[in-house]
């Protein structure tokens, strides 16, 4: 607690309280005394004290009472029982009414004194107990969302070296949040209100990163009207943040190992250096010790930056951070673009589970917006979400998903929710994986082969696997003749809508076509 | 005569506090004791004994407070529902032992620290 401990004693007695007023004078708490049960009460839900010494006779109700109430409204205060009744009885019965402690009447200074810093001990643990449950189980971390074990452990990094002065050193994918870690880790340190800079390496041409990062004097070279500090200058009592690192050139890599060695700052242009006060966060979305191997990268300066290595994991490790992203990303956009988005459907939901993501955050970020602008209803579905994303998705188990798409019937809460397989890339291997889906899609890939190219029949897909007795609506068979066009058309789409439980807009997604498309031609064929 | 007031508990208060706390807390107790004394005749007169038991829980607890041990006995008697004492002749008691209290107590209160 930095603070000073918040006491409230609950005593109608003036020269009762007086008294512990006056014994508790010299110790630095914030003392506030009620003088009714019912103030008393009032005092902790206002207040938030962090001990209350209560009275157990009191004018309006005792003291035992009072606890009761301020357990309910959920008051965390150590409570300490003061009594004239040094019974047995009262202990027992103060105990278990949630006091820590109880003192008898009349009290030296040394026992309230003693009593009380035992309790405020206490309470500071489990404040501090309550914190570090907060930070394992956070699911937001500065400007991070996720609560998955990786971000977990990347979050407790962060905490753990924020307060030192050691150069960190961020890899990860790109659009894993790297800047997003670096300011985390100047946000949690004691250099919090200095500056953080941040500098993209790979965004400044070679000619000018000296400048940029060093600053120049004025007439150092063409341009040079005036002195500039740089960026090292500019972050001095904060944190320099070096983006794409391992983009800089080799000649600059030597001048950034002898700033991160000697702490000294030279601008182009000057030949006095300065010392900085600055902390060095480095990111790249490479294997900095493979850069380092290949020869790209000097290995003394990889030492001096690489002293503890943060891995951002990415967005295809994180579980159901993607979900938690994504909903927040809905809300902001859907904010801003005044739509009635309030979640996403347990369809979309397995599709955002089981996509690559290899664009990471920046990826879903994008396709959320895409869809916050182009949609506009209670629950974003699949049908909404890009194609290319519901052809990449992984079959995915999501959580409180709809019954009807369990498996084998199975009440439960956790439901399997079949994201769109992957199309696949040639019928031969549609035929080889014997999905039903699969091969329906490469018969028809081989129609349109056919189509566009008559003669010969391509005799590629001719071997189907046998459908399953239980799809009746399968591929046309391709073996006899060659079949209406409509005919093959009709059989697809109730074959796909059967795979898809009747689901017109996931199989509409699939299909790439309009679900009103589907809803048309159905009630053309009166199915 | 045995003092009114417990030189245990006095001389703790007087011991622990600065003077001029110390001083203060007499004042209270002083202010207290005239209060509870006078609302304890006022409400034994007018027959509100719930009241009067009231007042002479919290004066029991006042006089606890700073020792005065036979003032606090008094009062505890006052409040017990069980006291075959008339209310009368134990605030005659209560309000004798309130003066020596007073007596002893100014004494205190003149020279808190040379005991």
């Amino acid at each position: 607690m930095a603070r000073p401990a918040r006491v409230l004693l609950v005593e109608d007695t003036p020269t009762q309280a007086e008294i512990a007023r006056a014994y508790l004078a010299d110790q630095s708490h914030e003392l506030r005394v009620a003088e009714t049960a019912a103030e008393g009460l009032r005092i902790a839900q206002d207040w938030a004290p962090d001990a209350i010494l209560i009275d157990v006779e009191l004018p309006d109700f005792d003291g035992f009472a009072l606890m009761r109430r301020l357990k309910e409204a959920e008051v965390a205060a150590i409570m300490i029982v003061i009594t004239a009744q040094g019974s047995v009885n009262t202990a027992v019965t103060a105990m278990r009414e949630g006091a820590l402690d109880f003192i008898v009447k009349p009290y030296a200074k040394a026992r309230l004194t003693v009593t009380l810093a035992n309790a405020l001990e206490q309470r500071r643990l489990s404040v501090e107990l309550a914190e570090a449950r907060a930070i394992i189980s956070r699911d937001r971390y500065f400007g991070f969302i996720g609560g998955s074990p990786a971000m977990q452990a990347v979050y407790r990094t962060i905490q753990d070296v924020a307060a030192s002065r050691a150069n960190v050193f961020i890899t990860g994918e790109s659009g894993t949040g790297k800047e997003l870690a670096a300011e985390a880790i100047h946000r949690a340190s004691p250099r919090a209100k200095k500056p953080f800079v941040p500098l993209n390496c790979g965004a400044i041409p070679a000619t000018l990163i000296e400048s940029e990062v060093f600053g120049h004097k004025r007439g150092a070279f063409t341009g040079a009207t005036e002195d500039r500090p740089g960026a090292a200058r500019s972050a001095d009592g904060g944190t320099l943040f070096l983006d794409e690192i391992g983009e800089m050139p080799p000649d600059m890599q030597v001048k950034l190992l002898r700033f991160v060695q000697t702490g000294t700052v030279l601008p182009v242009g000057s030949s006095k250096g300065e010392r900085v006060d600055v902390r060095v966060v480095s990111a790249t979305n490479r294997d900095p010790l493979a850069e380092v191997e290949a020869g790209r990268f000097r290995e003394d300066l990889y030492y001096r930056l690489y002293v503890v290595p943060i891995h951002l994991p990415p967005l295809r490790e994180r579980g159901e951070d993607v979900l938690l992203i994504a909903r927040h990303f809905l809300n902001v956009y859907g904010r801003e673009e005044h739509s009635h988005f309030r979640g996403f459907a347990p369809d979309a939901e397995a599709v955002l589970l089981g996509s690559p993501w290899p664009g990471n955050v920046r990826q879903l970020q994008n396709v959320v917006r895409n869809l916050v602008v182009r949609h506009d209803a209670t629950l974003a579905t699949a049908a909404m979400l890009p194609a290319e994303l519901l052809r990449a998705a992984r079959p995915v188990a999501v959580p409180s998903a709809q019954p009807r798409a369990e498996p084998s019937g199975r009440a439960g809460s956790e439901a399997m929710v079949m994201a769109p397989p992957s199309p696949p890339p040639s019928p031969a291997l549609a035929t080889a994986a014997g999905d039903p889906l699969a091969t329906i899609a490469a018969a028809l890939s081989a129609l349109v082969s056919a189509r566009a190219a008559p003669a010969p029949v391509p005799q590629v897909v001719l071997q189907p696997e046998p459908l399953p007795e239980a799809s009746p609506r399968a591929a046309p068979e391709m073996r006899g003749p060659i079949l209406p066009l409509w005919q093959v058309e009709k059989e697809h789409i109730l074959a796909a809508l059967d795979e898809c439980g009747q689901d017109v807009p996931r199989a509409a997604a699939l299909l790439e076509i309009n679900p009103s498309t589907i809803y048309r031609k159905l009630q053309g064929w009166r199915v | 005569m045995t003092p009114a007031l417990d030189p245990e508990t006095i001389g703790g208060l007087a011991r622990d506090l600065a003077p001029s706390d110390f001083i203060r807390i007499v004042r209270t107790f002083e202010t207290d004791l005239s209060r509870l004394v006078l609302l304890m005749v006022e409400q034994a007169t007018s027959g509100d004994i719930e009241q009067y038991r009231r007042s002479a829980h919290a004066l029991a607890g006042a006089a606890g407070a700073i020792g005065a041990t036979r003032l606090a006995a008094d009062a505890r008697l006052a409040m017990d529902p069980k006291t075959t004492t008339p209310p009368r002749e134990l605030l005659l008691q209560i309000g004798a032992e309130a003066r020596q209290v007073l007596v002893e107590l100014a004494d205190w209160a003149s020279n808190p620290t040379e005991r």
